[in-house]
């Protein structure tokens, strides 16, 4: 056998996606202990469970208040032949969030029985009981007391304080140096080699178009993961946040009662705009519309609809985009896959031409993003105005929208993977052989029966070659 | 005996592909990269062009776009 090149790693496709994942994908990801721990609170049982699959709350609900293992032919016994398949994935969420375990029951079959601390909390958040939320306790009616506009306005604020530094305006203040650990622990951000001044990464890029709900979970995951650092139990912080997650818009909550290591937390919250207080002190906080979002990350309302600020943007059939905006993060937003020619003091005036799109193309953001942030920062005046009898689901002129797929598929008019090619067989036998091997083993990536030539992968060559010395010295 | 060879598989439209034959054929990238001539829409390359060959293929694209719009400064 003979090697032709070196092996060296090739990026071939250098567009990697940032990843959003939904609570159970997160919990999935850590371990059975971990799950264990968190298990011991009512809150998260709650949300774990209102997460699940219909049929698997079913479950749960059924087998709550049996104190055996239940055998495995009897769950499956009832859901009718019909729906094997949600069933089977009803019991693999069950199995892979460890809110059952496999348990054998005398005689030797497999049983399920649900994890034992799992089973006594949720039984608490249903039925109550357990101790009392040590944040609800009552409360003098606040002198100053915050409406519901005002929280919106202030999460609004502070998050985008946030996002302001990522995007390097030159505005630093209201940013502490734990935040930006944070970004550049999630890869969002990046020291400069030069002068160690944190600018923003590919995957930054395309943080700032997701939905500001995806945005702040994806942080706070993050920030979960650097909790231990901080000596912040990460358990102990996801339950909290799950408690404020079921608190109620506009209230206050009482700090009293409330661990050290929670207060240092809670102050945190406070810095991204999730909690609002208005003295360190003060003794109470309101939580806002970001922290109660957390838990539905997929469906929620942005929370720039509710704070009144609708749309700016309108998008021309002749490329032009005008947003009707003044905050300079909405404009280097805009400034990212767009060419801004004129900035008034509301307006600001820009095309999307072809260079700019491959320039965000380049920075790792895909055309789905752009079409899906312009979609959702559409101008009211949009939503009104005739697609020209062109019927489309998007507000958007479908030739802008179009262009800006076709430049991204332009990018990609060939497709690279990295192989192997074998060939010069001398038997079609040896050929069928080893082509059914490597299909088999998903590792073929193109045949050719009659030129007895086929391509793997280069991840599957070496158990190909292996194969192969071993079926040739056989035969 | 079987022969085996590491590179990198190429698919793309036949279009490209007659493009991609003719830099090899005129050794415009300065030597001849392609191993082997696989299908209408697949070839098999030398791995160590690929970079080359994608800034290539973008000027391409760049002569072949026409800007659709006008700035209107």
């Amino acid at each position: 056998m003979s090697e032709s090149s070196k092996s060296k790693s090739l990026n071939l496709n250098p567009s990697p996606t940032l990843q959003c994942k939904d609570l159970h994908e997160y919990l999935k990801s850590r371990s059975p202990q971990f799950l264990e721990t968190l298990y011991n609170y009512p809150t998260i049982c709650l949300a774990v469970y209102r997460e699940l699959p219909e049929l698997a709350r079913h479950f749960v609900i059924r087998l709550l208040f049996v104190e055996q293992p239940v055998p495995q032919a009897v769950v499956t016994s009832w859901v009718s032949q019909t729906y094997a398949k949600e069933q089977a994935k009803a019991c693999t969420t069950l199995s892979e969030l460890s809110v059952w375990q496999e348990a054998p029951i005398p005689g030797g079959m497999p049983g399920w029985m649900l994890a034992q601390s799992f089973k006594k909390n949720l039984k608490v958040s249903l039925l109550g009981g357990g101790r009392a939320w040590s944040m609800s306790s009552s409360l003098e009616p606040d002198g100053k007391a915050r409406d519901v506009s005002f929280l919106d306005a202030y999460a609004l604020e502070r998050w985008e304080c946030v996002l302001h530094y990522m995007v390097g305006s030159a505005q630093t203040e209201g940013i502490s140096a734990d935040a930006v650990r944070i970004l550049l622990h999630a890869g969002l951000m990046t020291r400069d080699a030069e002068d160690g001044s944190a600018v923003i990464t590919r995957a930054g890029f395309q943080f700032l178009l997701l939905s500001t709900p995806k945005q702040v979970w994806l942080f706070l995951q993050h920030y979960l993961h650097t909790a231990e650092r901080r000596s912040l139990s990460a358990a102990e912080c996801l339950a909290f946040l799950y408690q404020l997650s079921f608190s109620t818009l506009g209230k206050d909550y009482s700090t009293e009662g409330m661990s050290n290591n929670m207060l240092v937390f809670l102050q945190h919250l406070r810095e991204f705009g999730l909690v609002y207080q208005r003295k360190r002190k003060a003794g109470r906080f309101y939580p806002t519309r970001l922290a109660l979002n957390i838990l539905r990350v997929r469906c929620a309302a942005p929370l720039e609809a509710a704070a009144g600020a609708r749309g700016h943007l309108v998008l021309e059939t002749n490329y032009r985009v005008y947003g009707y905006t003044s905050s300079d993060l909405q404009v280097a937003l805009l400034g990212l896959f767009t060419e801004l020619i004129y900035r008034f003091p509301n307006v600001v005036v820009g095309v999307v031409s072809r260079e700019s799109v491959r320039q965000a193309l380049r920075g790792g953001i895909t055309a789905e993003q752009i079409i899906h942030y312009l979609e959702q920062h559409a101008h009211p005046q949009m939503l009104k105005s005739e697609t020209g009898g062109i019927r489309s689901a998007s507000m958007l002129p479908p030739t802008v929208v179009d262009q800006i797929r076709l430049w991204e598929s332009e990018r990609n008019r060939c497709v690279y993977t990295e192989g192997v090619v074998y060939n010069q067989f001398l038997s079609q036998a040896d050929f069928v052989v080893l082509r059914d091997h490597a299909r088999a083993a998903g590792v073929l990536s193109w045949q050719h029966e009659r030129a007895r030539t086929m391509v793997v992968t280069r991840a599957g060559h070496d158990d190909v070659k292996k194969f192969w010395k071993r079926y040739s010295k056989n035969s | 005996m079987v022969n085996v060879m590491k590179g990198v598989l190429v698919e793309c439209d036949p279009a490209m592909k007659q493009f991609l034959l003719h830099l090899d054929e005129t050794l415009a990238l300065g030597r001849k990269f392609i191993l082997q001539d696989l299908d209408e829409t697949h070839l098999f390359i030398s791995a160590d062009i690929v970079e080359t060959l994608q800034a290539r293929v973008d000027d391409l694209m760049d002569q072949l776009s026409i800007p659709v719009h006008d700035k209107g400064l």
